[in-house]
């Protein structure tokens, strides 16, 4: 009879260690949540000269505690006509996905859920199951709101996943490995991937920010348009559940995986001597790519659909597929050196940020040009 | 794992089956395909048991995360009709029940006649094998089958495609114009 840890039988201390998991884990989203929201709302006040949450507690710290509270003790209202059982699986079919994808996350080397050596592909895979629960969501809802926001999210977050993937990808070639743990360990040095391929970085930024309903992606809740999205019906801790906790847990693995793959992940002084300590450098660089995203919140307005679609399938998948055919090539033809790679790399993010506006700039006059003729010829038939 | 196995093995078969029954009886198509998406997701259950974990996250990600959702799109620009109840049994199901057989036969014929199971690969993922195996032997056969998923996509484009709004809706056939 094998005995593990603790004296105990593997069996049992598999399922003690799965349910000591996933607690840890609801303990960490809740938490990270909170503090996140508060995060959010005061870099926006700050951003906009204002001052934000103050009154519970220190420094307004309780106050989103006492929002959770509040949506907690709520009364569970259901609209009449919602699909009961879709009603109440689409939160859970959110959350789940990314729940799991914590498992792989690499916190610190003696804090890692589970060192699978296809982590990253596990990770794209749980990304693309949230979908389904957010067209469930806004069909489940019988409204039209929710049902259009649903359906757009679907589209969004269908088209966005193919720049990530592919930007991902180029990271992986780089590095040679889908496991979180050895993307990891491959950048020990202050030379990080970030330097090598910087356009990856750029592309998955944004798809990372489309990915994550978020600013200026955030159009499956466009509130000018669609009140709230798939969001409209849910209320009390079901919309708790699907906007708050996922939203925000779904920002910290993005940036978690940003983190690993460009940053170093838990790589930092010290980290050799005390390996927990790379918890501190894992989360402080983590935060600083979360408050990143909320800088471009309090920046940039909201795109229309077909601006968001056009980029993404007209400029942001052609440019992955270059950067990576590139990257492929440069890889085959020098096995030995990163530099090749790293000097093209920086001459495509050069170009793809200056000609971007150019490009632009030039498909705006067209349009001009086509509505004055349109105008004009219209002013004559009348 | 030797306990584990057979239960999660019998549990996953379960499931699918289970899965698959509903996915035909259920009596509304949302109930169908979010069915289809737990089979798919027990069958890469199952493809992790076999030890090749790979095959399980694109099982997840192309069939659960695509195909499933595309298929809900779908669903949800059709007009929701309750499916008339009797469908079930109606003159052809003897006529489908024989194809079935027939076609389930070769497979219960090879299920029985196999015995000694195949090793299961070493433990530490099946990635570079299936890499290996995608990019030398089987190259062109990868190839041909994007070839085909490009063409079926062309195909679907131009089907759907809207003639331009300036040309006039019914236009006489052009005599010059060759046929």
């Amino acid at each position: 009879m094998p005995v593990g840890p603790f004296g105990l039988d593997p069996l049992v201390w598999a399922i003690i260690r799965l349910i000591v998991a996933v607690v840890l884990v609801v303990a960490l989203i809740l938490n990270s949540s909170l503090l996140l929201i508060y995060l959010e709302r005061k870099t926006q006040a700050i951003m906009q000269d204002r001052i934000g949450p103050y009154h519970t507690g220190p420094f307004g710290l309780l106050q989103t505690f006492a929002d959770a509270l509040k949506l907690i003790a709520k009364e569970d209202v259901r609209a009449g006509q919602t699909d009961v059982a879709f009603f109440i699986a689409a939160p859970a079919l959110v959350f789940t996905p990314m729940l799991a994808s914590y498992v792989v996350l690499p916190f610190a080397p003696p804090l890692v859920g589970a060192d699978i050596n296809i982590g990253l592909l596990y990770l794209a895979t749980l990304g693309s199951m949230g979908v389904l629960g957010i067209v469930i969501a806004g069909w489940a809802s019988n409204n039209k709101y929710s049902l259009v926001g649903g359906l757009r999210s679907a589209g969004q977050l269908i088209s966005y996943e193919v720049p990530g993937i592919l930007s991902l990808v180029t990271a992986v070639l780089v590095v040679g490995s889908l496991s979180m743990v050895k993307i990891t360990e491959s950048q020990t040095g202050p030379i990080t991937n970030i330097f090598i391929i910087p356009l990856a970085f750029a592309t998955y930024l944004v798809s990372a920010l489309a990915e994550t309903n978020r600013t200026p992606f955030d159009l499956p809740e466009a509130e000018s348009e669609l009140v709230a999205g798939y969001l409209t019906e849910y209320s009390g801790m079901r919309w708790g559940t699907m906007l708050a906790l996922t939203e925000y847990g779904n920002v910290v693995v993005v940036c978690s995986i940003m983190t690993t793959l460009w940053l170093g992940g838990w790589n930092g002084p010290g980290v050799a001597a005390v390996p927990i300590l790379g918890v501190v450098w894992f989360t402080l660089k983590v935060y600083a790519l979360i408050l990143v995203f909320m800088w471009v919140r309090a920046t940039l307005p909201r795109l229309r659909i077909d601006q968001l679609m056009s980029f993404c399938w007209k400029i942001l998948i052609p440019v992955t597929l270059l950067n990576l055919a590139v990257t492929a090539v440069l890889l085959i033809a020098f096995p030995t050196t990163l530099l090749p790679v790293a000097i093209a790399n920086w001459i495509l993010l050069v170009a793809f940020v200056v000609l971007l506006p150019v490009l632009q700039q030039r498909r705006l006059r067209h349009l001009r040009a086509r509505l004055r003729e349109r105008t004009a010829t219209a002013s004559l038939a009348s | 794992m030797d306990v584990l196995g057979p239960i999660l093995f019998a549990f996953l078969t379960l499931m699918i089956v289970g899965g698959g029954l509903g996915v035909v009886l259920a009596g509304r198509i949302t109930t169908s395909a979010l069915l289809m998406a737990f089979t798919f997701l027990n069958m890469a259950g199952m493809f992790v048991l076999l030890g090749s974990e790979t095959i399980a996250a694109f099982q997840v990600l192309i069939y659960v995360g695509a195909i499933t959702v595309l298929i809900l799109y779908g669903v949800m620009f059709t007009p929701q009709t309750p499916r008339a109840y009797g469908l079930f049994f109606q003159k052809q199901t003897p006529w489908g029940a024989l194809v079935a057989a027939l076609a389930a036969l070769p497979v219960i014929v090879v299920a029985f006649s196999f015995h000694d199971a195949a090793s299961l690969p070493a433990p530490g993922g099946d990635l570079n094998a299936l890499a290996t195996a995608v990019f030398t032997s089987f190259a062109f056969p990868f190839e041909v089958a994007s070839v085909l998923l490009l063409s079926a996509m062309v195909g679907a484009i131009v089907l759907v495609k809207r003639e331009p709004a300036s040309r006039p809706p019914a236009a006489p056939p052009d005599p010059e114009r060759p046929v």
